[in-house]
């Protein structure tokens, strides 16, 4: 099966990688054109913008970072828009808000085409095990024809619905994962202030309804203040402010997301942006003297 | 130095045992060897346990076994955790504040006394498991308290959860009788108290730890010797506050995916294949979407307990935003006379009423 794959970061390099593997006819696009040079040791086609890519491929997958990356590839000169017509299928992965889903949608319809969301719930380490949890919704026919590739990137697919359904289920899980996240720091943190083991808190909750694999896997490396990036921390707080924008809309009484808001936001002010999203344990830490460090 | 040692977990041979490293104290090995088929929880047979278990601490090679077994307080975690030790064999002399409810073990074989000091006088080791910091301080030293009725070569261990300040007071007022004391607070709720399957998480006297281990295997399938009197307490603040404050998030997760015309069951399912699956989630999650909220563990004691944590979290300066946000939902959702329903219960102080 042919695909084109554009965006190439920490995501959309592992997802591609697994198709390629898979036996899977690749075609890249990443707006830094050298990030496509290794995948194409490996056997990808590389397209030289998202136009080229759409051309030769009857489906497209993007896997790019935010809102305003989602809609360049799409509107800017030389992008999906310019090539996209009646036969052809574009598959959005990228955690965005329901309003750009929705635009997206709107112009790829608009031209003949089929559309997909289907942001993913994993980082990192799923992405390059192909254990991604995707969440679509949009064309039906499309998500079934899609599958194959689907079941290469992930463990398990949810065909949500109407489009924004994908992007606001992922965005509810990011917001429930950035809330425990907070919890969590706050835990360790009130455990060696009041001069408990932090490890043995770890153990404690891995033993019971509490336990996570989020937990298990991130704690001991935060008990060591150290934050190596699955998922970028100011990707978390961009996921934490459009829950919150959403629980506007929609009137939900939201405390624990907005003070949970709060700490990244604080976090990012203090140049943790592309650190791992449990460096908001930093903020929560008790400063070291009263000045703070 | 702290130590820690871990049980197996007897129960079922799919579910995990592990040790963490191997402790000092011998952990009774032909207690794997007890596993009696026909036993849906697979608990070692006291008696035999009291016979075999070896603790090598002890440097005569003699044996302080206690015998005479106390339980005081018989609520949702009391009264399975009683009928556990009575069925596995122990002598049990119990009490409890309203008599009705020291029936059912009675009639499997308890002995009854009418206060928390005979039961005390007339048992070696007698536990608690209490609602509050309150009444935790009247069973242990009210006018009819543990502290009239016991003395040296007894021992105390009081498994309610407590403040450090509450447990140093109770510790101290029955160390002065020359007892020994210990505090087992534990994490895990009904179920966990019915299947023996609790964590403990004591610390205080050392040998009197030593001396009940057999008796927290039966009720539990891990143990976890903190050190000093207050850091068990510390400990099981520290869970449950975390506990609290996941239970909010979750909450908001599923009132606000219902809002968007998400179903909230597979947001349950999602959460359930990712990073924050916690068996927490699973198991409550379709009651709270049904708005059903049986309870496992009361609403007022996790208030009660984000309260604590909240004290806590001031005596040493840390601030904890999401803990306070979420007491204040636990606080709202008891304004709203559900302090007797499960904890994730919760969810209701989410929505809006008029």
């Amino acid at each position: 099966m042919e695909v084109g794959f554009l965006g190439l970061g920490i995501m959309g390099k592992a997802m591609s990688l697994n198709l390629i593997k898979s036996g899977f006819k690749v075609t890249v696009w990443n707006r830094t054109l050298s990030k496509c040079e290794e995948l194409a040791k490996l056997g990808a086609s590389v397209g030289e913008t998202p136009a080229a890519v759409v051309e030769k491929c009857k489906y497209t997958i993007a896997m790019l970072s935010d809102p305003s990356a989602a809609l360049s590839v799409i509107f800017d000169k030389g992008g999906v828009l310019e090539q996209i017509c009646p036969g052809k299928g574009y598959i959005d992965m990228s955690t965005v808000d329901a309003s750009t889903t929705s635009k997206i949608n709107e112009v790829v319809s608009a031209k003949g085409g089929r559309f997909l969301e289907a942001p993913v719930s994993g980082s990192k380490k799923p992405a390059e095990d192909g254990q991604l949890i995707i969440l679509a919704a949009g064309d039906k026919e499309l998500y079934e024809e899609i599958i194959p590739a689907f079941d290469v990137m992930g463990k398990k697919s949810f065909y949500l619905g109407q489009v924004g359904n994908g992007a606001n289920m992922k965005l509810v899980v990011n917001m429930i994962m950035g809330s425990m996240m907070n919890a969590f720091s706050e835990g360790l943190v009130l455990a060696d202030g009041s001069g408990l083991n932090q490890n043995t808190l770890l153990d404690v909750l891995a033993l019971g309804g509490m336990a996570n694999p989020m937990f298990a896997q991130k704690g001991p490396a935060m008990i060591q203040r150290s934050y190596p990036t699955a998922f970028p921390l100011k990707h978390q707080q961009k996921d934490m402010r459009l829950a919150i924008a959403l629980g506007d809309q929609a009137n939900v009484s939201m405390p624990i997301a907005a003070a949970a808001n709060e700490a990244f936001k604080k976090a990012k002010g203090m140049g943790l942006g592309d650190h791992d999203f449990s460096a908001v344990h930093e903020v929560v830490k008790i400063p070291e003297n009263a000045s703070g460090k | 130095m702290q130590l820690k040692t871990l049980s197996f977990s007897l129960s079922s041979p799919s579910s995990s045992s592990f040790i963490l490293h191997s402790p000092p104290l011998s952990f009774p090995s032909i207690s794997c060897k007890f596993r009696p088929s026909s036993f849906s929880s697979s608990r070692p047979l006291c008696v035999s346990l009291i016979t075999i278990s070896a603790n090598s601490n002890d440097a005569t090679g003699q044996q302080e076994v206690p015998t005479r077994i106390g339980f005081l307080g018989l609520g949702i975690m009391g009264s399975p955790m009683a009928q556990n030790l009575i069925k596995a064999g122990c002598n049990v002399t119990i009490w409890n504040r309203t008599k009705s409810k020291c029936d059912p073990l009675i009639n499997l074989g308890a002995k009854y006394e009418s206060s928390p000091m005979e039961v005390a006088s007339s048992c070696d080791v007698t536990f608690a498991m209490l609602a509050d910091p309150e009444s935790a301080v009247d069973v242990a030293c009210g006018t009819q308290g543990v502290i009239h009725g016991i003395g040296p070569g007894k021992g105390y261990v009081d498994i309610s959860t407590v403040d450090g300040a509450t447990s140093k007071l109770i510790g101290g007022n029955i160390k002065s009788t020359g007892a020994l004391f210990l505090e087992a607070p534990v994490s895990g709720s009904k179920k966990p108290a019915e299947d023996g399957q609790l964590i403990f998480l004591t610390a205080g006297d050392r040998s009197l730890y030593d001396k009940v281990v057999s008796f927290l295997d039966i009720m539990g399938k891990s143990r976890f010797y903190l050190g000093d009197v207050g850091n068990g307490a510390a400990m099981k603040l520290v869970v449950n506050m975390i506990m609290g404050s996941m239970m909010a998030t979750f909450s908001e997760g599923l009132i606000l995916s219902e809002k968007l015309g998400l179903d909230p069951n597979v947001l349950i399912e999602v959460v359930s294949q990712g990073a924050i699956s916690a068996p927490m989630f699973s198991t409550k999650g379709p009651s709270m979407v049904q708005a059903l909220y049986p309870t496992a563990f009361p609403l007022k004691h996790q208030q009660k307990d984000m309260r604590l944590a909240l004290g806590m979290a001031e005596s040493v300066a840390q601030p904890t935003p999401i803990a306070a946000a979420a007491n204040e939902l636990y606080k709202v959702a008891k304004s709203r006379g559900l302090s007797d329903e499960d904890f994730s219960a919760v969810i209701e102080a989410l929505r809006t009423k008029l």
